[in-house]
């Protein structure tokens, strides 16, 4: 097996005149934390719409843990975070990892182990049982995070996992974006936070489209004489429009 | 309070509908509807019912009374006279293959008239200006009684022509023709174990569309359909799931409805409850897949809602909920013949009043099997289909 989980060719989505993703080639190797940065609009979203499979591709195509795009058979393997948060307001915690965990075809008793440590691990044990809508934002998006995570997937897909996070959560959770690349796993996250994404190993910066830049955050850095992504991010524009 | 503030708010609201258009054809297009169905169904009278006539009068046709009896009926809309027997061929044989007709529910109503229906009659006239007593002539009337608008419609229009034929006052003490109806179904049944069937129908559809609509339109505005569509579940299996869940509910209701109505109106169910609960489950899984259908016309809660009205009127008001097909104008009858309501409420009624079996109501079956089936194929291939 290669050693990249995530292989984008060409990637190109069209609606009508809009050019949403245009041609992009992405490579993500196993065991990377990998941040697609770029602002609003940039096409962060629908580059991972059509990694899960929820968007055609207008042209190009993809491979995920090498399986042609949309995977079938290795869909248990990946976890998915939309940057809504996605979640059933109207059942309890529980109920809603339970959800997943059944659609994952998950076994009881695996289940329950890996609910315990999870709700630890987002601070929500003595929660579990409420109602998803009686709760806090913070407490949705953890939520939210955990039932991406329930069946320990090889590939994470997590689209703006920190937006409307508070600082002090959002410090956790990078904690455990780290974690799981000590795991062994391949995290893929969009943000548009540039300054946090110098926590990945490997930032894609996207504008119109396009990928403008690739590479580790220092080295972005260093390329373009700046101090922080979001400096290096106006310094690719700037180049890019030139 | 300020005008300019009350201004601004009311300006705020109208803008914010200018941009919908869908809204605004929705608050067009909702009242038209609703205007155009009450005004042509709710003033419409029964029309068109049909039924036999089996004229065994012996006397000359220039002469029988029945022969003109049958003649005004004809020339009025009410009765659609399928078949007239007689008078030469008539025998006792086509009374019950008339009978048979009427039990097997494809007409109405069958009239018979004795083999001395003009003389019975013209005794009967004399007697009643002589003063003495003789027995009226007798037309025999068997009919459907599962719709009591039917038989009212009938027995009325018949009345019409005997006292228009004999040019006799009405509310004789002792008409010299009396029309003696027989019920073959419904013997006892009132106006509540007419609606009963109707209503139960009515509710589930009404709660499965909806409730169908509105968590699709919240899944997808929520992308809470993105992320379990990112899961190893099928799109199948997610219509499934959603079609077993509120075909639930829809039974659940129909239990409630059922229940109130043995307990409360002491209705009758002459057949088997759970063919009717069957029918009604058939008819909340179809309503289920058209609700997701249209949740994907619908972009938000706001217009789903809008969609409901669309939906549900032309089933309240030509489905035979309240009266029967045969009211509804010649023009909007094959709607009627196209709501899969029409069959679930028909089914229900055959059951609970006619006391018919699974073999009786296949037809209703069929067609709310493949409704239920068609839609959740749809619904499938909606959901398949990416973006």
């Amino acid at each position: 097996m290669s050693d990249e989980a995530v292989v984008g060719k060409s990637m190109r989505k069209e609606y009508g005149k809009l050019v949403a993703v245009d041609d992009l080639d992405l490579k993500v190797q196993k065991g990377l934390l990998y941040g697609l940065i770029g602002p609003n609009g940039s096409g962060k979203t629908t580059t991972i719409k059509m990694l899960v499979g929820l968007l055609s591709f207008s042209n190009g195509e993809a491979l995920l843990l090498g399986e042609k795009v949309p995977i079938k058979e290795k869909r248990s393997l990946i976890g998915y975070m939309p940057q809504e948060m996605a979640i059933y307001t109207e059942i309890t915690v529980h109920e809603n990892l339970e959800l997943f965990a059944d659609l994952y075809s998950m076994d009881e008793a695996s289940f329950k182990a890996r609910e315990k440590e999870l709700l630890s691990m987002i601070d929500l044990t003595d929660r579990k049982d409420s109602v998803v809508s009686q709760l806090s934002g913070g407490m949705k998006h953890r939520t939210s995070l955990a039932c991406a995570l329930i069946h320990d997937p090889e590939l994470l897909f997590l689209d703006e996992p920190t937006v409307g996070v508070d600082p002090e959560l959002r410090v956790g959770f990078w904690k455990y974006f780290a974690d799981l690349k000590v795991r062994g796993k391949t995290v893929l996250l969009t943000t548009h936070y540039m300054d946090e994404a110098v926590r990945c190993d490997v930032v894609g910066m996207m504008r119109s489209g396009k990928m403008i830049a690739e590479g580790p955050p220092r080295t972005l850095m260093q390329e373009t004489g700046t101090s922080d992504l979001e400096s290096a991010f106006l310094e690719y524009s700037r180049r890019d429009t030139r | 309070m300020k005008a300019q503030r009350v201004l601004a708010i009311a300006k705020k609201n109208l803008r914010s509908l200018r941009h919908d258009r869908r809204t605004i054809a929705f608050i067009v297009m909702v009242p038209l509807l609703m205007i155009s169905l009450f005004g042509y169904t709710f003033g419409g009278e029964v029309s068109d019912v049909s039924v036999y006539i089996v004229n065994m009068d012996s006397s000359p046709a220039n002469q029988s009374m029945a022969a003109s009896i049958i003649a005004d009926l004809q020339s009025r809309s009410t009765l659609d006279v399928k078949n007239i027997v007689g008078p030469e061929d008539a025998t006792i044989a086509s009374v019950s293959q008339a009978r048979q007709k009427v039990l097997d529910a494809d007409i109405w109503a069958a009239l018979v008239f004795g083999e001395n229906f003009t003389q019975d009659a013209a005794a009967a006239l004399a007697s009643l200006r002589s003063g003495s007593q003789v027995t009226p002539a007798t037309l025999q009337v068997y009919i459907d009684g599962t719709n009591p608008n039917i038989v009212q419609a009938v027995t009325n229009d018949i009345q019409v022509s005997v006292q228009k034929v004999l040019i006799l006052p009405p509310n004789l003490l002792v008409p010299p023709i009396v029309m003696s109806p027989q019920l073959e179904y419904g013997a006892g049944a009132e106006f509540i174990d007419f609606f009963a069937p109707g209503v139960m129908g009515l509710a589930a559809m009404m709660v499965t569309f909806m409730l169908s609509i509105l968590s699709f339109v919240h899944e997808r505005g929520a992308s809470t359909l993105d992320r379990l569509l990112a899961t190893p579940v099928t799109e199948g299996e997610v219509i499934a799931g959603y079609a077993l869940a509120f075909g639930v509910v829809g039974l659940a209701q129909s239990v409630v409805i059922l229940t109130a109505a043995v307990l409360l109106f002491d209705i009758q169910i002459a057949g088997n409850a759970l063919l009717v609960l069957l029918l009604i489950f058939l008819l909340g899984v179809g309503n289920q897949g058209l609700g997701f259908l249209l949740s994907s016309v619908a972009k938000n809660e706001f217009q789903a809602v809008q969609l409901i009205p669309l939906i549900l009127f032309p089933s309240i008001l030509l489905a035979g909920v309240f009266w029967p097909l045969e009211a509804v104008p010649s023009f909007l009858q094959p709607v009627s013949y196209v709501l899969p309501l029409t069959y679930a409420v028909e089914g229900c009624r055959s059951v609970m009043i006619r006391g018919w079996g699974a073999g009786d109501v296949a037809l209703q079956i069929t067609v709310l099997l493949v409704f239920a089936v068609v839609m959740l194929l749809l619904s499938t291939f909606g959901l398949k289909r990416r973006r």
